[in-house]
């Protein structure tokens, strides 16, 4: 072996070149898989982490303000408990830090026993004063342990720990949490009665028991208002299915790096192999043993592969882990810490392995054939083809096309991968594009107007005569409780009219609201109540009393994470009398917005804007879209890659036809034209195959995967197009480019 | 003799090849010129150094010293560009393994050069008189796999006169041909040399040499003069 050993390690100083440019493709394949692996093992197994950490309990219910005695009485009588904690969780509540700010802020006051939250910088709350607050809201505000953070109107409260709770998306995606100790709590407020409760915790022995418990839960909370169960599983759902798209488009990713990884790898070696056909034949004349050829193909193999894959992994943890933990943050899940190091080893061996098989197997291959034919077969020339029409093709573009189309497994095979790759970069640039316009286009969400106002109905007309104005419509939305699964919360929202003149999200089954006894389900609640056309909704509303509507259609939209419903406004009034109304305001073309939104406030009308996913969610788009595109950008250099190894395996088995081309006089330019036919070859078809696949595979894939949040529209557009066109004509010049000045650089007499 | 009948002019070429110990001197002090409708042969022993000698006298390789002038214009220290303009217009290459592409058709191996950006005008009709002056125009459309040596080597032939050289070099232009492909490569050859051209056949068969005006033999890195034919006016 160490005789293999050191011929191998002669034979990569031999080459440095080629040695250099096959470990290039290595690091390029390791990034890929280990940006794909970091981020999708972070996620996947983000909840589960983050639930551990914290303590997440098995429910979390929520009611009405109760006295904590009454509440712990019910809750002791339940079975298979485990243990339970109370809080008192005040909404609305205004945070300051300095020149930051929030209306929308939770206090969440804890009393003794398990918390539910994990404490990830400084200590718990304590009677001794202080707040712990989430860690969304410290990293978006800046804010650490020893800061000073006001809450209501108190004197600035010193921060004693950041805390994280997986039952919640972080700030600035869902409201900033801050934690108080009841004994602190009660001494600020200079509070003497008893204690209430609006939030339970509850840990159970056996969870598989939880159905049991939840029926009886039900049962207990007889006479409770404003009741809400909701189970980890139940929070996991949510959790996940925000996860599931990026997810998944990884996995593909990780399918497609393995792919190219192959593809390219394996053309690689056998190129090269064949231009040792001689070297091998005399080993073999001279006595070499098949194994021995092949230990030292694979051991070469090893010695590129080994530190390319290390590096290559190292780089794609590193690049993954900023947007990564960005994610995981966002979710507050922590990241995966040392638990990543065995998948990421797993990739490094991935790495290391195919190229050691895609050298191995060709050299064994070759080296059963007789000595002497390898000795015959050792000068690569073109094979013998179809015949060219006479005169037809002697321009040095098409001269080019014909030597890359030569080796025709081998084109195929560069083919396929460079059209999966380049699709897939079509597919993370439309889905990028479309990220942005659900962040910023309210219309991407269905909502056809522009403004709210929180005018009553009868104030329509007068808002409707008001210039600039196109139409309005009075809209209310209530919270409600599922009345079959036990607590699952529920937005009812009702215009006056056809709702779908103000929003109209994209109908997925069914047929849109008509009648008083129908709803239209957003896609988000039909999965979580197992929904369907010809069901039966059935809400509990506030003062109890209960709704039931056929459910007529299923919308998708992401309000709410899509659980809405769409109700017939004189159902939900007779419900809700006092239902709180708004106005949905719509501009006219060509109308200015503020103009509107001043003559709103004039009539003394509070006016929002109508934004996309955004408000919050603009920080999680953000961050997906800054890996998609990071993504891409890795796939893009994968394309470069493999299109620069396939013009430099062309022009390295076509040496004799470039030396006598140049030995004739043909300078750099005219080397580049030849090359860039070869390259044409492959990136026209590529680019066809690329955009096809995404808009008839990839894009509608992806969106029905996607379609429980919203109807994406990820076939790419032409601007998409010509965009990835421009980008794929860039990596054909920049690899033509490089692959010319190292042919230009060789002695002519060299090749021939 | 007036300077201008020189169509290669070459003094105190020196080339050393191989590195390390391995490394070696085979050219040390090369004089050559050679005029217009002159054949000069070059014999010599395998691994004498004549290739390299071909390589130098047609810029595909440079020397480590020493001059070389193609049809008055130097080439040692000129630009790849200007390099590349010399060999497309000035000079013509035959190989011994024909080197024509297999993806083109004899003709379209003989229409490359001509269609090279910067080559003169005239390709087409050129090619067209060449592969019938030559006799392949019966297999001009058949790929190389499909012709036999000698037809491979007189389209090798025709690629490198078809942008209308003042100089051919010829290196072992015989060596994969039978007797007969052999005689007529070197009757050609003569007939470039009495067309005007200047001719350079370098081969380590006394019988291709023969037919040459000047026979000279590469020993020790160096050229002697071994025979000269019917211009004994010429030195080496």
């Amino acid at each position: 072996m160490s005789g293999a050993l050191r011929e191998a390690w002669a034979n990569v100083r031999a080459r440095r070149g080629r040695s250099l440019l096959g470990g290039l493709g290595i690091v390029l394949v390791a990034t890929m898989l280990a940006v794909a692996t970091t981020v999708s093992y972070g996620l996947l197994t983000g909840f589960d982490r983050g639930a551990a950490e914290a303590d997440l309990p098995d429910v979390l219910v929520s009611f009405d303000s109760q006295p904590a005695s009454a509440v712990r009485e019910r809750l002791a009588s339940l079975p298979d408990l485990e243990a339970f904690s109370l809080r008192e969780q005040l909404t609305s509540v205004p945070v300051r830090a300095g020149r930051e700010s929030a209306d929308n802020g939770v206090v969440e006051v804890v009393g003794p026993g398990r918390r539910g939250y994990a404490i990830v910088a400084g200590h718990d709350v304590s009677r001794r004063g202080g707040v712990v607050i989430e860690q969304g809201l410290a990293t978006d505000w800046g804010l650490g342990v020893g800061d000073r953070i006001r809450v209501y109107d108190s004197p600035p409260l010193p921060i004693v720990g950041l805390a994280r709770a997986p039952d919640n998306v972080a700030y600035p995606l869902a409201a900033p949490h801050v934690y108080v100790s009841l004994a602190a709590y009660r001494a600020a407020t200079r509070q003497r009665s008893a204690r209430h409760v609006n939030l339970a915790q509850i840990w159970l022995k056996d969870p598989s028991q939880l159905d049991a418990v939840l029926v009886q839960a039900r049962m207990n909370s007889y006479g409770l208002t404003g009741l809400s169960l909701i189970t980890r599983s139940g929070v996991r759902v949510l959790i996940d299915q925000a996860a599931g798209i990026v997810i998944a488009l990884l996995g593909a990713l990780s399918l497609i790096a393995l792919l190219t990884a192959a593809t390219m790898l394996t053309a690689a070696a056998r190129a090269e192999i064949q231009r040792r056909l001689h070297a091998i034949g005399i080993w073999r004349a001279i006595g070499a043993s098949r194994g021995h050829v092949t230990r030292v193909a694979a051991l070469e193999a090893l010695l590129v592969a080994i530190p390319a894959a290390a590096i290559g992994v190292g780089i794609g943890a590193l690049l993954a882990a900023g947007p990564s933990d960005r994610l995981l943050g966002l979710l507050n899940q922590p990241g995966p810490g040392s638990g990543l190091v065995a998948p990421l080893i797993g990739c490094f061996a991935l790495t290391v392995l195919i190229p050691a098989l895609a050298g191995a197997w060709p050299a064994w291959r070759a080296a059963g054939g007789p000595p002497l034919t390898l000795l015959r077969g050792a000068e690569m020339r073109g094979a013998p083809g179809r015949r060219g029409a006479a005169n037809g093709g002697g321009g040095l573009l098409r001269l080019g096309v014909r030597l890359a189309t030569t080796r025709r497994v081998r084109l195929l095979a560069t083919l396929a991968s460079l059209a999966i790759c380049t699709s897939f970069i079509l597919l993370m640039v439309a889905l990028a594009a479309e990220l942005n316009t659900l962040a910023n286009d309210p219309s991407s969400l269905g909502r056809r107007y522009q403004l709210s106002a929180s005018l009553p109905a009868s104030a329509a007309p007068r808002v409707e005569a008001l210039p600039g104005v196109s139409a309005v419509g009075p809209r209310w939305e209530v919270s409600a409780v599922d009345a079959y699964s036990l607590g699952e919360i529920t937005y009812l929202i009702a215009f006056r009219g056809d709702h779908t003149q103000f929003e109209d999200p994209p109908l997925v089954e069914g047929s849109h609201l008509h009648g008083d006894h129908d709803a239209e389900v957003g896609r988000g609640l039909a999965q979580l109540l197992g929904l369907r056309v010809g069901s039966t909704l059935a809400v509990a509303l506030a003062d109890g009393h209960e709704l039931r509507l056929r459910v007529g259609g299923i919308v998708s939209s992401l309000e709410h994470d899509g659980r809405i419903a769409y109700v017939p406004e004189r159902a939900l009034l007779r419900g809700e009398p006092d239902a709180p109304e708004k106005l949905a305001v719509i501009v006219s073309p060509g109308a200015s917005t503020k103009t509107v939104t001043a003559e709103l406030e004039r009539i003394g009308a509070q006016v929002t804007t109508s934004t996309g996913v955004a408000g919050g969610g603009k920080t999680l788009v953000d961050a997906l879209r800054g890996l998609l595109l990071t993504i891409a950008a890795v796939d893009g250099l994968v394309c470069l890659y493999m299109l620069t190894q396939a013009l430099a395996l062309t022009a390295g088995e076509r040496r004799s036809a470039i030396a006598v081309l140049r030995a004739c006089g043909a300078g750099a330019r005219s080397i580049r034209v030849l090359l860039a036919g070869a390259a044409l070859a492959v990136l026209v078809p590529a680019a066809v195959i690329a955009v096809a696949l995404e808009r008839f595979v990839l894009g509608p894939a992806v969106s029905r995967l996607a379609q429980g949040y919203a109807s994406l529209s990820l076939a790419a557009d032409a601007a998409e197009i010509a965009a990835l066109l421009a980008g794929l004509a860039v990596i054909g010049a920049l690899a033509v480019w490089w692959v010319v000045r190292r042919v230009t650089a060789r002695p002519i007499a060299g090749g021939l | 003799m007036s300077p201008d009948r020189y169509v290669l002019r070459a003094r105190g070429l020196a080339k050393q090849v191989g590195s390390g110990r391995a490394r070696r001197q085979v050219l040390d002090g090369v004089d050559l010129d050679v005029v217009a409708g002159e054949m000069v042969a070059v014999l010599g022993r395998s691994g004498s150094g004549k290739s390299t000698l071909l390589n130098l006298l047609g810029g595909l390789d440079r020397p480590d010293s020493g001059r070389i002038a193609v049809a008055g214009e130097e080439i040692t220290g000129a630009g790849e560009r200007a390099l590349d303009r010399v060999r497309l217009r000035r000079i013509g290459f035959v190989f011994q393994s024909f080197q024509l592409i297999e993806e083109l058709t004899g003709e379209e191996n003989v229409l490359l050069a001509a269609r090279l950006p910067g080559a003169p005008s005239g390709g087409r009709r050129r090619a067209a008189a060449l592969i019938d002056r030559l006799g392949v125009a019966g297999v001009a459309a058949h790929r190389p796999h499909e012709l036999s040596g000698g037809e491979q080597q007189r389209f090798a032939i025709a690629r490198a006169l078809v942008n209308d050289p003042a100089l051919v070099l010829a290196d072992e232009a015989t060596g994969n041909l039978d007797d007969a492909s052999a005689a007529m490569v070197i009757a050609t050859l003569g007939e470039l040399a009495d067309e005007g051209r200047a001719v350079v056949l370098v081969t380590h068969e006394a019988g291709s040499a023969a037919a040459a005006d000047r026979v000279l033999h590469l020993v020790d890195g160096r050229l002697q003069v071994a025979a000269e034919g019917v211009r004994p006016d010429l030195g080496p």
